[in-house]
């Protein structure tokens, strides 16, 4: 059990990483790069995929709907002004290949402007909620729930609490740092927004303490309170950061509002603000590139589309041994097969591992040192599940908290003998839906050498 | 730039790690046990080198054997061979013949850990098995020839002499820095303790286990009259820090550890003062190790639990 002298946090489990590569980025003001094209693509967030509305040829204007969502999601829009080059299947970060809209830029578009509405103090709840849905916003934490969906409480319940979740406890990343610090004002307004949709009593704005230009900023304003939490993983987790700032512990397979808290991200409250009081759409999005394989680390904000690969130009390039590229933070992002992939609302940051930093891909016996154990924020045993999956007994695995992994990579990141514990995990996961357990013939750990 | 050949490697989160492998685990304990090796060097002559040479030759032969035969990965460079050889050759005695230790370990190596299926599989603690056959097979070697420090004659631990109802040797400095009979690894408690400590430092044991050896022993050795006496001799702190924490064979959670240590201890008083042989912390760990499984059942973290979901 570790003890810590300050702050607020979880009390079991989690990992505090002495480097935390944040100090790549945390002092790089974010800059604004626009390609020459973007791949935007229709499928960006959970729930139903959106239908385009353009097609080939057509002109668009930064902020034009080129998607049009079913019920249940939400619309996407064109991040740039320029022509639209083709609508059809591209690469996709996650689903491999997705229909999108390319757009080519024209540059000599100047960017439209968003007007401050006139009544946006006056709105009512179901207008704000429209207004939100309508710019398309998605929780911008990486889950890329559609926030409009997570604002209406089902009958019967409601929340007291909103926490505003400015941890971004993941190593490397900077960009809410950034973006908290830049731009506070906006933040704070749209938690405040958010706050009068959902009727709390109280706004909590969870930081982690390594972020004291931040706090200091933010602590300026009286009308949010900000709950500065100790350094460690995963303390930006929605569980997790609830436990620490209010103490109330959330359930297993229960929702955060069934102990009345609700918990954005604070880049989507500042999403919420410019789409509640400008009506502007979610059209941009910061990313931190970081990692010890880019030549030029920076937090920059981006049209929604922009292709991976012209990032890394932006950056100055990639250092040749750069063996792992990471979309997301490097304990819970994925990695990509291929660089001509798109950015989409919920990625937060590019990372590029070198080979000694990025994880073996080699792994050995458990040799039960424990050491999972005590990094789960949960109380599963990780260790029980992979030995269990590993032998082909995934299905017996549930007493060991399978089903409530969240998947943090807490346990992986720990593990001596560098067992790909989450894929274990997923694995056995997977075996739970299907009904069959997968033995020994499927071993995590697919490597592509370079 | 992106070279459209370049393949990515591609794996799940998370794409970093923290703190050590296991190859530098055992290393570093490896490491760790040098001083208390040069110190039985120092006192018992040059030969102590050769028999730890054996100890870990005969710990690697069998260990690449049974890989070969069985056609798997070797894994000799994981060093956790080299430390159950080097472990041996702590618990037993400088005047054995050279080739003793390789014939312990390499019976170790074989049917304590590879045949119930390499690292992370075995029940029983390799070394300590390793003495018990030696024990087994060659007692006379294994429990006459103790030496006295700095000469080559034969002398009887002080345990040994206490068992015998000889008089008690209870100059307890001598017996903390390591100046008596005794097996090479153990002599001196001061430096298995720094060894020791360098281990929870580094963060690979916690000290659950030892502490509760040692208060586990002491309790039981209050009956003697002696306490003190029996916490400076034997193998109890070789015992303590570095067998009765190996991981594979002791529990997990905290709690279990404590009663896993205490259970030690009592065992090792108990062997002591009652039983047959003058020390008994090799097999009071063995007797623990089997109970190992059960504990880790026990004991498991304790999670918020669901209506209706399995725990």
């Amino acid at each position: 059990m570790n003890f810590y002298k300050m702050g607020k946090t979880f009390l079991r489990g989690g990992i505090h990483m002495r480097n935390d590569g944040k100090s790549r980025t945390s002092g790089k003001p974010i800059e604004r790069f626009v390609p020459k094209e973007v791949t935007v693509p229709l499928a960006q967030h959970l729930g139903p995929a959106c239908i385009a509305t353009v097609k080939r040829k057509d002109k668009v204007i930064r902020g034009d709907r080129i998607g049009e969502a079913p019920e249940g999601g939400v619309p996407i829009h064109a991040p740039v002004s320029g022509v639209v080059k083709r609508v059809a299947l591209q690469p996709h970060p996650i689903l491999v290949e997705a229909e999108a809209v390319v757009i080519e830029t024209d540059s000599t578009v100047a960017d439209p402007v968003w007007e401050e509405t006139s009544d946006w103090k006056n709105l009512s709840k179901e207008e704000m909620i429209l207004r939100i849905r309508s710019a398309g916003i998605v929780g911008l934490g990486g889950a890329t729930f559609p926030t409009y969906r997570k604002l209406q409480l089902p009958p019967g319940v409601s929340v007291d609490t909103l926490i505003i979740n400015g941890a971004e406890c993941e190593p490397y990343l900077t960009s809410d740092h950034r973006l908290m610090l830049e731009k506070p004002n906006e933040v704070i307004q749209g938690a405040l927004l958010l706050g009068k949709i959902l009727e709390v009593q109280k706004i909590l704005i969870g930081i982690e303490d390594n972020k004291p230009d931040v706090i200091e900023i933010l602590k300026k304003f009286s009308s949010v309170e900000i709950g500065v939490c100790n350094t460690r993983y995963p303390q930006g987790s929605e569980k997790q950061l609830i436990e620490a700032l209010t103490g109330r512990v959330v359930p297993p397979r229960k929702l955060p509002m069934h102990v009345g808290v609700m918990v954005q991200n604070v880049a989507t409250a500042a999403a919420c603000f410019e789409a509640i009081s400008l009506r502007k759409p979610l059209l941009d999005r910061i990313i931190t590139l970081s990692g010890s394989g880019i030549v030029d680390p920076k937090n920059l904000l981006v049209p929604i589309g922009t292709l991976v690969s012209d990032l890394i130009e932006c950056c100055g390039g990639i250092y040749k041994d750069t063996v792992k590229v990471v979309a997301g933070g490097p304990m819970m992002g994925r990695a990509l097969g291929r660089l001509d992939v798109p950015i989409i609302k919920g990625t937060g940051g590019l990372i590029f591992l070198r080979g000694r930093e990025a994880r073996s891909e080699i792994y050995g016996p458990c040799i039960s040192c424990g050491s999972c154990l005590d990094a789960c924020p949960l109380g599963l045993e990780p260790n029980q599940i992979s030995i269990f999956t590993e032998a082909g007994r995934a299905l017996e695995t549930e007493m060991y908290g399978t089903k409530e992994c969240f998947e943090c990579g807490c346990c992986a990141a720990v593990c001596p003998a560098e067992r790909p514990l989450v894929q274990f995990i997923q694995m056995s996961k997977m075996a739970f839906q299907t009904g069959t357990a997968l033995g020994l013939a499927v071993r995590p750990g697919v490597t592509h050498g370079r | 730039m992106a070279d459209e050949k370049a393949t990515w490697m591609l794996s799940p989160g998370p794409h970093l790690r923290i703190g050590m492998t296991t190859r530098q685990i055992m290393w570093w304990v490896t490491a760790s046990l040098t001083p208390a090796t040069l110190w039985a060097a120092f006192v018992f002559g040059w030969k102590v080198f050769v028999l730890t040479a054996s100890g870990i030759f005969g710990a690697l032969l069998g260990e690449w054997m049974v890989t070969k035969l069985r056609k798997q990965e070797n894994r000799l460079g994981d060093g956790s061979a080299v430390l159950t050889g080097l472990l041996l050759v702590g618990t037993i005695s400088p005047g054995v013949p050279f080739w003793l230790p390789a014939a312990g370990s390499f019976m170790a190596i074989v049917f304590a850990k590879m045949l119930f299926g390499g690292l992370g599989y075995n029940i029983f603690n390799p070394a300590l098995i390793g003495r018990a056959f030696l024990t087994a097979t060659f007692p006379v070697a294994m429990t006459t020839t103790w030496q006295a420090p700095f000469t080559a004659l034969t002398h009887a631990t002080p345990l040994n002499t206490l068992k015998l109802g000889g008089e008690l040797f209870s100059n307890y400095w001598n017996l903390f820095l390591g100046l008596r009979a005794g097996s090479m690894g153990e002599v001196s408690v001061l430096l298995i303790l720094l060894g020791g400590l360098v281990l929870v430092f580094k963060k690979i044991i916690r000290l659950y286990i030892p502490v509760s050896v040692i208060a586990g022993c002491f309790a039981v050795s209050l009956f003697s009259g002696e306490p003190v006496f029996h916490l400076l001799t034997g193998g109890l702190w070789f015992g303590a820090f570095y067998m009765a924490t190996d991981y594979v064979t002791a529990p997990m959670m905290p709690k279990a550890q404590m009663i896993f240590g205490f259970c030690i201890g009592i065992l090792t008083g108990i062997i002591r003062l009652w039983g047959g042989y003058p020390e008994g912390i090799c097999y009071a760990i063995l007797i623990m190790n089997a109970v190992t499984p059960a504990l880790n059942h026990w004991f498991r973290p304790k999670r918020p639990v669901t209506e209706g979901a399995p725990s």
